[in-house]
């Protein structure tokens, strides 16, 4: 399967290859090529060191070339058509529905300061550039002049400034919670502002410049209540590359392209968003030549059969979501390194990947972070030995005395119940392979399918680590944004709950706490990766969880009329990013 | 009971149940083929079900003649353990509905005044409660095991069987025999167990297959659903895979969905077919 992916995408368009080296079926070998690829062609623009903090993109041509030239469109307007599931609302800041595609699409008609380039590093965007203190207390962002509103208007840092106030006070959306923590927006001149934090952030960018979308002062000012407030028209008045021009509440949506766009023409001419009743209906519109792309990610099992059809192909790469083994860590026998290690030991990651996921992941990192994201470690790898696991719990005296191919521990048999929610299909299915390997090393599990509702309160009860923890062995994983944003580390592994408030597996390691600790703090962002290699190293090797693997994004599209996708790392090919020409991209 | 009747009525009844008797036969013939399936499935069965013996999504072949599911486990063999746990939770569950529909209609019959009125209302209660929709709450509320799903279904499919033996009570409680049991002292507890529930039986016989059939589809509904325990092999949770890894939108239905289908139909049907045939024979008629 994989051979023929990428043999008939070299035939379609070669032109293409960043794609391409995306859409592969070998998930790690895919991962890698492409943050190379991405790494190589940024370093002409930014500073190889300022990954994580605050990328200082120099004078960008597209930024040069900003005044608004209004381009005509070409002779063959481009039309593509997408589907979701599910309604979406009339897409603003307040009314859209779903973080994915929900916020994608918002994004479409409005721009953040920053922007995700393919490999999840944020990028500037509206801002010509973001410098942060020693402190990293005060974020400064240049922006870049003469963007217009779509109404024509002039974007400025008053519109800025006014954003962060609207968000803060009007709270029902997320970027409430985005902006916690901003104490004042100091605005030194129409284009230059200051962002004053309260506490040393250094994913303020990520979290908050990367994600807010700027909206205009003179059109919400006069909104007081977000929420209940009736728009004149479905347009909705943002400075994104589309306009959303038509609106048929749970039919479709249709966006124009915005010709003055300052990072340059759309490369499609209008989105025609259509929604479906759930993903049958989505699949088998594709199939049938009825869209052109699902915004949704399709199963690990259709990536084969869409993909064998002509002319649809599949765009595929790291989501950052993750399955893991959590244990507590707190009790015995988990307690002991040795067992944790020996669990690790145990499990076929490649088995996993091939079997439940039929290639379509990426084998999970023993040190949390994807092999695919900028901090990753890669002297940190994963082994799958059961023999040197077998003989490090017979020398650790963990023996079977009484014959029945169970080890014991103080007495009692090594037999423990894994638990899953049994709403996610493939981690059921992760957990009786899991099962599986688990009898080679002599421990028994055996797997309760639970709802969601008591999955969570035995792990995570009341979404609180205070509350400590009620299970033996749990099928757990943590959504895109806690691994997307590496400085979420600490919370998963420090030990104090103020700190690890992810924490659910009761781990405690000192040295992990002080590292961790200084991670939360540092400035220098070479110093920071630093700090987390070591940090990777640390967890690999005392195992707080089991990392199994990472689950790929995949989507499928038609190729015939529009393959320019790009797969941002974390997020998908749901972007402006996809939609702009390759010259526009960070 | 239907035996001396008038001469043309019970040619008709003959003829009746001349094609009472074929669909009976047919019945017993589809039941006990499966019953040979369930208790002989470790011989008749190519592969162990849980072991991964193949590549994943692998469509029907000479090692595999129903093909593989998501994991690499042959879907013969799964299908014909599944025989197992389908056919035990539909006749332990019709079992518990006759135990609960017994007890219930006797007392409710033989005590027809006050603790039958009660009871028959209680009857009611559960007949006109939305079927379907308490099942899945109460399966979802009670946890996943071959045990609570058995119980599920026997707690809400007794109440047909309640009445019919309720009415039987009736009629049996005013016979003559039983007056003079009662007449000559004889307690309610020894007049119920020697002269009452005896005459239920084969009411209660004909209740109880039809009720298995029930229960082997409700079984199938739940675990199709995912409300039975999704790692236990039965034709349900065959089903529940299909639908959980997209086998209803891909050629994989014709080996993967049709197949269990066809067998939660055949059983369903051959008890039904067991009970149309049973009730022809032993419903009192007037």
């Amino acid at each position: 399967m994989k051979s023929t992916v990428h043999a008939r995408k070299a035939l379609i368009l070669a032109a293409f290859a960043l794609v391409m080296a995306a859409c592969g079926g070998d998930g790690a070998e895919t991962t890698t090529t492409r943050a190379a690829t991405t790494t190589a062609a940024q370093s002409a623009d930014t500073a190889p060191a300022a990954e994580e903090a605050a990328p200082e993109g120099g004078a960008e041509t597209t930024v040069a070339a900003s005044e608004p030239e209004p381009a005509p469109p070409p002779a063959e307007p481009v039309t593509v058509r997408a589907a979701i599931t599910g309604d979406e609302g009339t897409l603003n800041p307040y009314t859209y529905i779903s973080g994915f595609p929900g916020w994608n699409l918002l994004m479409l008609q409005y721009d953040s300061l920053l922007q995700l380039d393919a490999a999840g590093r944020p990028q500037p965007w509206l801002a010509e550039s973001v410098t942060v203190n020693d402190e990293l207390t005060e974020y400064s962002v240049k922006l870049v002049e003469d963007v217009r509103w779509h109404d024509g208007q002039f974007l400025t840092a008053d519109d800025v400034a006014f954003t962060v106030d609207y968000f803060i006070n009007n709270t029902q959306s997320r970027f409430a919670r985005d902006l916690r923590g901003v104490a004042e927006v100091v605005i030194t001149d129409p284009f230059n502002l200051t962002f004053v934090l309260e506490a040393p952030n250094p994913g303020f960018d990520l979290v908050a410049l990367a994600d807010v979308p700027i909206i205009p002062r003179h059109i919400w000012e006069p909104v007081t209540n977000p929420e209940e407030h009736q728009f004149e028209s479905a347009a909705n008045i943002g400075s994104g590359p589309y306009k959303l021009v038509d609106y048929d509440e749970g039919q479709s949506y249709r966006f124009e392209a915005n010709w003055d766009y300052f990072r340059g023409t759309p490369a499609v001419d209008e989105l025609v968003v259509v929604v479906f009743a759930d993903d049958a209906g989505a699949l088998s519109a594709i199939r049938s030549g009825g869209v052109d792309v699902i915004f949704e990610r399709i199963s690990p099992e259709q990536i084969t059969l869409l993909d064998a059809q002509d002319p649809l192909d599949i765009s595929q790469g790291p989501e950052f979501s993750t399955q893991m083994i959590n244990f507590d860590a707190s009790r015995r026998p988990f307690d002991d390194v040795v067992v944790r290690q020996a669990i690790d030991l145990a499990m076929d990651r490649e088995d996993i990947v091939d079997t439940v996921y039929l290639g379509a992941a990426t084998p999970g990192s023993p040190g949390w972070v994807h092999p695919g994201h900028p901090s990753y470690n890669p002297e940190v790898l994963a082994v799958y030995d059961p023999n040197l696991a077998n003989s490090l719990l017979d020398q650790a005296g963990y023996t079977d005395a009484d014959g029945d191919g169970i080890r014991e521990f103080d007495g009692q048999p090594m037999s423990f119940e894994i638990i899953a929610n049994s709403s996610d299909s493939l981690r059921l299915r992760i957990a009786e392979l899991t099962v599986e390997m688990l009898a080679e090393i002599g421990i028994e599990g055996r797997v309760a399918a639970v709802e969601t509702a008591t999955w969570e309160n035995a792990v995570w009860p009341g979404f609180d680590v205070n509350n400590g923890r009620n299970y033996e062995i749990a099928m757990w994983g943590w959504s895109a944004p806690v691994q997307a944003n590496t400085l979420r580390v600490p919370s998963l592994i420090h030990s104090s709950p103020g700190i690890g408030s992810l924490n659910l597996t009761g781990f405690a390691n000192a040295q992990v706490d002080s590292l961790s600790e200084e991670l939360l703090v540092e400035p220098d962002p070479a110093r920071r990766l630093e700090l987390l290699s070591q940090l990777q190293e640390l967890i690999a090797a005392d195992l707080p969880f089991v990392l199994l693997a990472y689950p790929d994004g995949a989507y499928v599209y038609d190729s015939s009329v529009y393959a320019d996708w790009e797969f941002i790392a974390g997020q998908g090919i749901v972007s402006k990013l996809s939609l702009l020409p390759s010259s526009a991209r960070p | 009971m239907t035996s001396k009747a008038a001469a043309g009525r019970a040619g008709r009844r003959r003829r009746r149940g001349r094609t009472s008797d074929v669909l009976g036969i047919c019945g017993v013939v589809t039941v006990g083929l499966l019953l040979i399936m369930a208790v002989f499935a470790p011989w008749l069965a190519p592969y162990d079900p849980s072991e991964r013996v193949g590549r994943p999504f692998q469509p029907p072949g000479r090692e595999h003649l129903l093909g593989t599911n998501d994991v690499g486990q042959d879907l013969l063999s799964e299908m014909i353990y599944g025989s197992r746990v389908s056919l035990v939770v539909g006749i332990a569950a019709a079992a518990a509905a006759l135990l609960i529909g017994t007890a219930v209609g006797v007392l409710a019959g033989y005590y027809p005044r006050r603790l039958g009125a009660f009871l028959m209302r209680g009857v009611d209660v559960v007949l006109i409660l939305p079927f379907l929709p308490l099942l899945i709450v109460l399966a979802a509320y009670l946890g996943r095991s071959l045990l609570n799903t058995t119980l599920v279904i026997g707690a809400l499919i007794w109440a047909g069987p309640a009445r019919i033996i309720r009415s039987q009570v009736l009629s049996l409680r005013s016979r003559e025999y039983v007056l003079a049991a009662r007449s000559m002292g004889a307690p309610d507890r020894w007049t119920i167990f020697r002269h009452v529930v005896p005459r239920t039986a084969l009411l209660a016989t004909g209740s109880f297959v039809r009720a298995v059939a029930g229960a082997i589809l409700l079984e199938a509904s739940l675990s199709f659903l995912g409300l039975g325990d999704p790692i236990q092999k039965s034709w349900g949770s065959v089903l529940f895979w299909a639908q959980a890894r997209g086998a209803f939108l891909t050629p994989a239905w014709k080996w993967w969905v049709l197949p269990p289908g066809l067998l939660i139909m055949a059983a369903s049907l051959g008890f039904a077919l067991i009970a149309f045939s049973l009730e022809e024979r032993i419903n009192p008629r007037l």
